[in-house]
């Protein structure tokens, strides 16, 4: 230091007033606009050719003066964030503000009381421009819990070529697209070519399947009077055609293992005539080098003859704000732009995987023409439905898995796996309501 | 007893405090916690919160899913562990004798202990492809269900278990086998046995203390398995490889039945520490534990 040093009592008052003049600032600040914050933002890293994540994380931040957002991510596999956010937001723990959560997780997460409720926010013409499945699976109890951000829809792939060598349309029943496939097959009389493959596996994908045969079958999980299986005999029908699709040899008996990969890999390898998939195959499918390139078509979920139309579940991940956040202002204001226009246009723009809910952007000439599908993929989430909005969803879920699989590998009749389902589930839904 | 003697002794306490606080912060009270978790009805999502005593312990006793599941970890346990032991032990002999490549097969043993059993877990979920997989294609081009049949699915999971953890019994046993004197063997050739006899009455009871530990090790090991039946069935098909361990996390965490499923968890505990005991028990006869 250089100079004479003052005297230490001047230093005293010096540092005092400046403390003062400090504390002033900070009071000031606060009055004209918020004080610095740091947000933390929980997801899991987004997949793709390049990662636009930082680049919207800082554009919010310039929106937003004092605002610092840290993003900290979380695995891909849904079962470890599920853990992850369940002992985290059962601890009250304020670690994180904003989250992004699994559809089939908000009415649970809150029915606990861990989720911000964005009503005083979002109002419903905000949520208007998103697909209908998704506002479905973000509001509870006639409140917002979170807001829309990326979708799936279960689809059906089917191999254009062969449905156009024999002269098919692709199939608007399970029954059509069942009796193509036979046809298809013995035409071709190739013995690696398969029929249609499907996730059989015990697991989440499983009750999408199955749920799609129920509403193709004009049945439900859950009725509109949240009665479990309300209409025993049309599921019975719907599992009874499952497990038929494997006895009748029309799918390899080991889809009752198959996965979304397990199952995709084939198809991709042109050995299999339908697919039931989500969105993000069809990318696999029409990159360079893929033995399917140009040759695979989409089509909506079948019904079942005598049933109803077919429809896609819905997944995909919503954004939500910790209860416990300090800073809910800014954690929603970064939800909200995260949802918004620009935020989903960069983050389709950039070739993830994801697609995005503003049903607008699957017409937008500019990404339309980098992913032509987007119009077709359109149609099809808007007709989607969501697995039953419940806080119980997690425990109806694990519950019928066990025996949707026993029905399907033949361990258990439909009827028995199904009733087994029912009284299970009555039990442990019976004593909470 | 004398000043000096008081003093040696609260030494002695002061000393074993650490230990004794961590361990009782580590592992004793969040053992009392689950154990009295237990006693309760506990699901945040419906903000329950009561206690219910034995209930479901009592529960447990009539459930078709957790008897089902304590037949699958005994079975999985059970037929893992014995297999692991005896190729444990044949692949040990069998490193011994090698004289060429012997670094590189000790590379190739450590090398499938030393994988994640996530991506163990993967890698045999391409194997078991039904019809792309390694092992279809070496049976003939057979179509096995592996994974996906019920009668198939356990032991598909049993022979991946122990493809991953045979070589820790192997090197265990490869590890003794070298500390054997040379001198006993030549004994055993002077008194003209022969090498059937050799391995029966040398090397065995030679090997024999240290299979007990691996024992003890991989059966606690095999008992508390998760990652395995996890990644690669999901405990199915129709619950046929659904492990204590899967159903206890299947009610904690995804249903989030907190009180039931660490009820779930006393119960895999209570076992655990029943055959410990009893290998303690048969490790205390052989000398081997104080």
């Amino acid at each position: 230091m250089g100079g004479p040093a003052p005297a230490t009592g001047v230093v005293r008052r010096r540092a005092a007033l400046l403390l003062l003049a400090l504390a002033l600032a900070g009071c000031a600040e606060r009055r004209d606009g918020p004080a610095p914050v740091t947000l933390v933002f929980k997801h899991a890293k987004i997949l793709g050719p390049s990662d636009p994540m930082p680049g919207l994380l800082r554009d919010f931040e310039r929106r937003h003066p004092g605002v610092t957002v840290r993003s900290e991510p979380l695995t891909w596999t849904s079962d470890e964030q599920h853990q992850f956010y369940v002992i985290n937001l059962d601890g009250a723990s304020p670690t994180f503000d904003v989250l992004m959560l699994d559809v089939i997780w908000v009415p649970e997460f809150a029915q606990a009381g861990w989720l911000l409720d964005l009503s005083p926010w979002v109002t419903r013409e905000e949520l208007a421009p998103h697909f209908p499945a998704a506002v479905e699976a973000a509001t509870w109890g006639g409140r917002v819990w979170g807001l829309p951000w990326n979708m799936n829809v279960g689809v059906v792939y089917y191999r254009a070529d062969l449905l156009a060598k024999y002269g098919l349309h692709p199939p608007t029943t399970w029954e059509a697209l069942a009796e193509q496939t036979a046809r298809i097959r013995a035409g071709e009389g190739d013995r690696r070519l398969d029929g249609v493959l499907w996730q059989g596996k015990q697991y989440e994908g499983l009750v999408c399947n199955v749920l799609e045969h129920f509403w193709g079958s004009g049945t439900a999980l859950l009725g509109p009077d949240a009665r479990v299986l309300p209409d025993p005999s049309r599921a019975e029908a719907a599992l009874t055609f499952m497990r038929g699709l494997v006895d009748r040899g029309l799918s390899p008996g080991w889809v009752t293992a198959g996965d979304e990969e397990l199952t995709r890999r084939p198809f991709g390898d042109g050995r299999a005539v339908f697919l039931r998939s989500w969105p993000y195959a069809l990318d696999l499918f029409e990159q360079a080098g893929s033995p399917v390139r140009g040759r695979v078509g989409i089509a909506a979920l079948p019904g079942h003859a005598g049933g109803a139309t077919g429809a896609g579940a819905t997944g995909g991940f919503h954004l939500a704000v910790n209860r416990r956040s300090r800073h809910a202002e800014a954690a929603v204001a970064l939800v909200r732009y995260l949802a918004g226009e620009s935020a989903e246009r960069a983050l389709t723009a950039a070739g993830v995987a994801l697609y995005p809910t503003r049903m607008a952007l699957y017409h937008d000439p500019e990404i339309v023409r980098a992913r032509p599908s987007m119009p077709r993929f359109h149609d099809l989430m808007l007709a989607a439905r969501p697995r039953p909005v419940t806080p119980y969803y997690l425990m109806l879920s694990t519950t019928v898995q066990p025996e949707f699989s026993a029905a399907l590998v033949g361990v258990k009749t439909p009827s028995r796996a199904l009733a087994d389902a029912r009284r299970r589930l009555e039990y442990m839904l019976g004593g909470l309501r | 007893m004398t000043a000096r003697q008081r003093a040696d002794r609260l030494a002695g306490l002061a000393f074993v405090a650490p230990a004794a606080l961590t361990v009782a912060g580590l592992a004793l009270y969040p053992g009392l916690w689950v154990l009295w978790l237990s006693l309760q009805q506990r699901i945040p999502i419906f903000g329950i919160t009561r206690f219910v005593g034995l209930e479901h312990y009592a529960f447990l006793g009539s459930d078709p899913r957790f008897w089902n599941a304590v037949r699958v970890t005994l079975v999985f346990t059970g037929a893992s562990v014995a297999l692991e032991l005896v190729l444990g032990l044949v692949v040990a002999l069998a490193l011994q004798r090698q004289q060429v490549g012997r670094r590189l097969a000790l590379s190739l043993l450590l090398l499938a202990w030393a994988l994640p059993s996530v991506v163990t877990a993967k890698l045999f979920e391409w194997l078991y492809h039904p019809s792309a997989g390694l092992v279809n294609v070496l049976l003939g081009g057979r179509a096995f269900n592996w994974l996906g049949d019920p009668s198939l699915a356990l032991p598909g999971l049993i022979v991946a278990d122990v493809w991953r953890t045979m070589p820790f019994v192997a090197l265990l046993c490869y590890a003794r086998l070298l500390t054997i004197p040379p001198e006993v063997y030549e004994a055993a050739r002077v008194d003209g046995a022969g090498r059937l006899a050799t391995l029966t009455s040398v090397t065995l009871p030679l090997v024999r203390p240290i299979l007990l530990v691996a024992l003890l090790f991989r059966t606690l090991d095999a008992l508390r398995a998760f990652d395995l039946m996890y990644v690669l069935t999901g405990g199915g098909p129709a619950g046929t490889t659904e492990t204590l361990t899967v159903y206890a996390y299947r009610s904690l965490f995804q249903t989030l039945q907190l009180g039931f499923g660490a009820a779930i968890g006393v119960v895999i505990f209570a076992i655990v520490m029943a055959i410990a005991a009893g290998y303690l028990r048969a490790l205390r006869r052989e000398g081997l534990a104080a």
